[in-house]
């Protein structure tokens, strides 16, 4: 009996220690990078495009074979808009899944928690949505961002929308968030800096009827108002600007937003007339080569979201994983996808207007806005101008 | 003109919600936290059966309301119908068993999508400064109407309405005259539900449908709470309240503060009239 005891005991262990050995080889067989976004949040409708494009970019990436011949594993993890689910989720994908980084990440006010955690740990993290200014030279350590880092798009739109109206009053809307609100103060500087004047409207985060805050901007009179946050926000806000009586251009921060939702949103108001968009990355009507790249892959393995710029975000992403991945060579460590990333310069073949560059004091590095025009006729995202290129010095 | 015509749609909006929590407190001392949750999923049904059969308006209605009958009645079997006679926080935490139950359900059913209710979207009414008014909005007020002119009616002038009163007044002798509790009981879950529902369909209509909408619900049990929780009277008086003041809290203080403003107005009110503004102090009392 005893004997049999044993022998079982011994079989046990074995199969235990093949099992553990086995995962311990095949954890070892990929590159296995974390990415922690709002899936179930308020913001759901924004994040999941630019999680689609990334993932999709890592399907065509693993089809072709991966890098060094090794797959890359993506940990999904669902922050729901909030900042304890994060920082849980980022540790848990360091300490249980040995993640070597971190990317995607979800509102400003749950990347500052991540970003902290992750200092602390020595977990590289890139977020690619939106970015809050822990990226900005002078960067700290182990924060990065190839997103919209808001301080910066509010200057860029500032900038841009001068093609719009010149000097003039803009209202700037935004939601009560870190982001949202140093968004419009860019905003305002760079509108001021050109001569025009500034107010703004600022509402709760989980606000769902926009109308009293639309009656609000629309009897500033503003002659542009341009909308600092994402599709569900520019979902109710048009509509209830319209309603409201202001059929003046308004200008869409693409913070997640996608051009079904402007196809949507002016299809409740009821037109499409002078509504403008603003990105980092080409939107999905763009005829150019790289932008068909993600459209493909978007063909050949489907997304839950209709093809949008979001995707097309996400996709750079995944361009630039890759090239910090291949950088970091194999076997890849922490410190040593950190340290590439510090140097990495990724071309990103007309995604948007130039390389996305690092260096080891700046974690964001020039990025490139253009202004687009929404075609109501034809349901159509047309460019208006070229890229503006904007540093990432003296934002802090 | 503009200012005058938000207040009553939002408190339309509050009312009908408002009325469903205090039919079930009412009814069977319920206070059902999961209000906001079950009309927000119902605006989702509504959506969704219409989608299904080509954007019929005909099969989102149909959908919506066989989802109220069903809910409604499901609720109550499967759930309140087992607490009866348990201490009143036992029916207050499945009500919130059944919030984060229908959460999850816009997240794995609906993917916790944004949707928007186009229906009746364009502008039937221009207002003076250039405003408009959709054919949704005003649909808002007339529903809101004739759902409180049934609600009365039915209350007042039906053996059905007799029998809810009397079971709302005292269970246990209505029992004894022969009144089918249960049924009564389970009527008023219908009831309610269909109130949250067409609440969450009109809400669709003029904002949108999210996991973020369900805070609605919060407005609506201020509103009852407000209005005394167990005055229909009270729910129309105190969604006007939660409307106003959130307005205006929006246009002339800030409107950050408009998130926050709904509690500090029953904060107020418990803090000066703990039964609400037509409530009956007994009622309260045994809460």
């Amino acid at each position: 009996m005893r004997k049999q005891l044993f022998r079982r005991g011994i079989t046990a262990a074995a199969i235990i220690a093949g099992l553990a050995g086995f995962s311990a080889a095949q954890a070892q067989e990929t590159y296995k990078i974390g990415y922690i976004t709002d899936l179930s949040g308020p913001l759901a409708g924004s994040y999941t495009p630019t999680w689609e494009g990334f993932e999709l970019y890592i399907k065509a990436l693993n089809d072709r074979g991966g890098i060094n011949g090794k797959k890359v594993d993506v940990i999904l993890d669902d922050d729901g808009l909030k900042a304890d689910r994060a920082v849980a989720a980022a540790k848990k994908q360091t300490e249980r899944d040995q993640v070597v980084g971190i990317f995607g990440l979800s509102l400003s006010s749950t990347q500052g928690p991540v970003y902290a955690e992750m200092r602390k740990a020595g977990v590289p993290v890139v977020s690619t949505f939106s970015g809050i200014g822990d990226a900005l030279p002078p960067a700290q350590p182990f924060s990065y961002s190839t997103g919209i880092v808001f301080e910066i798009a509010g200057d860029a739109i500032g900038e841009l929308g001068q093609a719009i109206k010149k000097g003039g009053k803009v209202v700037g809307m935004t939601i009560d968030s870190v982001g949202g609100r140093a968004a419009l103060a860019h905003n305002k500087k760079a509108v001021e800096a050109a001569g025009g004047t500034w107010d703004e409207v600022i509402f709760p985060v989980a606000t769902t009827d926009f109308t009293p805050f639309a009656q609000a901007a629309a009897e500033k009179k503003p002659d542009v108002i341009v909308g600092h946050y994402g599709s569900g926000q520019n979902l109710g806000v048009i509509p209830a600007l319209r309603r409201s009586g202001y059929n003046g251009p308004y200008v869409v921060a693409s913070y997640g937003v996608t051009e079904d939702t402007i196809r949507q949103a002016a299809q409740r108001a009821g037109s499409g007339e002078n509504i403008y968009y603003v990105t980092r990355y080409s939107s999905s009507f763009d005829k150019n080569p790289s932008v068909g790249e993600v459209a493909a892959a978007q063909k050949k393995y489907g997304t839950s979201k209709p093809f949008s710029s979001m995707h097309v975000t996400g996709w750079a992403l995944g361009k630039f994983t890759e090239a910090a991945l291949k950088g970091c060579g194999w076997p890849c460590t922490r410190e040593k996808l950190d340290q590439t990333i510090q140097t990495l310069k990724v071309d990103m073949g007309g995604l948007t207007g130039g390389p996305i560059e690092m260096s080891a004091t700046d974690h964001y590095g020039p990025t490139y806005w253009r202004l687009y025009i929404w075609d109501a006729k034809d349901n159509v995202m047309e460019p208006k101008g070229n890229w503006i290129k904007k540093g990432s010095q003296g934002f802090k | 003109m503009e200012f005058i015509a938000t207040v009553v749609i939002l408190t339309c909006t509050y009312a009908l919600l408002a009325a469903g929590i205090v039919i079930l407190y009412k009814a069977g001392r319920v206070v059902n936290f999961a209000h906001g949750e079950i009309a927000i999923v119902g605006g989702y049904v509504f959506y969704s059966s219409g989608l299904m059969v080509g954007d019929s308006l005909w099969f989102a209605i149909l959908g919506a309301v066989a989802f109220s009958v069903v809910m409604g009645a499901f609720i109550y079997a499967a759930m309140m119908r087992r607490v009866v006679g348990e201490p009143f926080y036992v029916a207050i935490l499945i009500t919130v068993g059944i919030a984060i139950v229908l959460k999850s359900a816009i997240i794995v059913v609906w993917r916790a999508e944004q949707v928007t209710i186009d229906v009746g979207v364009a502008p039937a009414v221009r207002l003076a400064g250039g405003a408009t008014l959709s054919y949704m909005d005003l649909a808002s007020i007339v529903l809101t109407v004739v759902f409180f002119l049934a609600l009365y009616l039915f209350f007042t002038f039906t053996r059905s309405g007799v029998q809810f009163r009397g079971t709302a007044e005292n269970p246990l002798l209505a029992s004894q005259r022969g009144v089918n509790v249960n049924f009564v009981l389970s009527r008023a879950w219908i009831i309610a539900v269909s109130a949250a529902t067409l609440s969450g369909v009109l809400y669709g209509g003029r904002a949108f449908l999210g996991t973020a909408s369900v805070t609605i619900g919060l407005a609506g049990l201020t509103a009852a709470l407000v209005g005394g929780l167990d005055s229909l009277r009270g729910a129309v008086v105190g969604a006007f309240i939660v409307a106003l003041a959130q307005y205006l809290t929006v246009r002339l203080i800030d409107s950050v503060l408009s998130e926050a403003l709904p509690f500090l107005i029953l904060l107020v009110v418990m803090s000066i009239r703990p039964w609400g503004l037509f409530g009956t102090v007994e009622e309260l009392d045994r809460v």
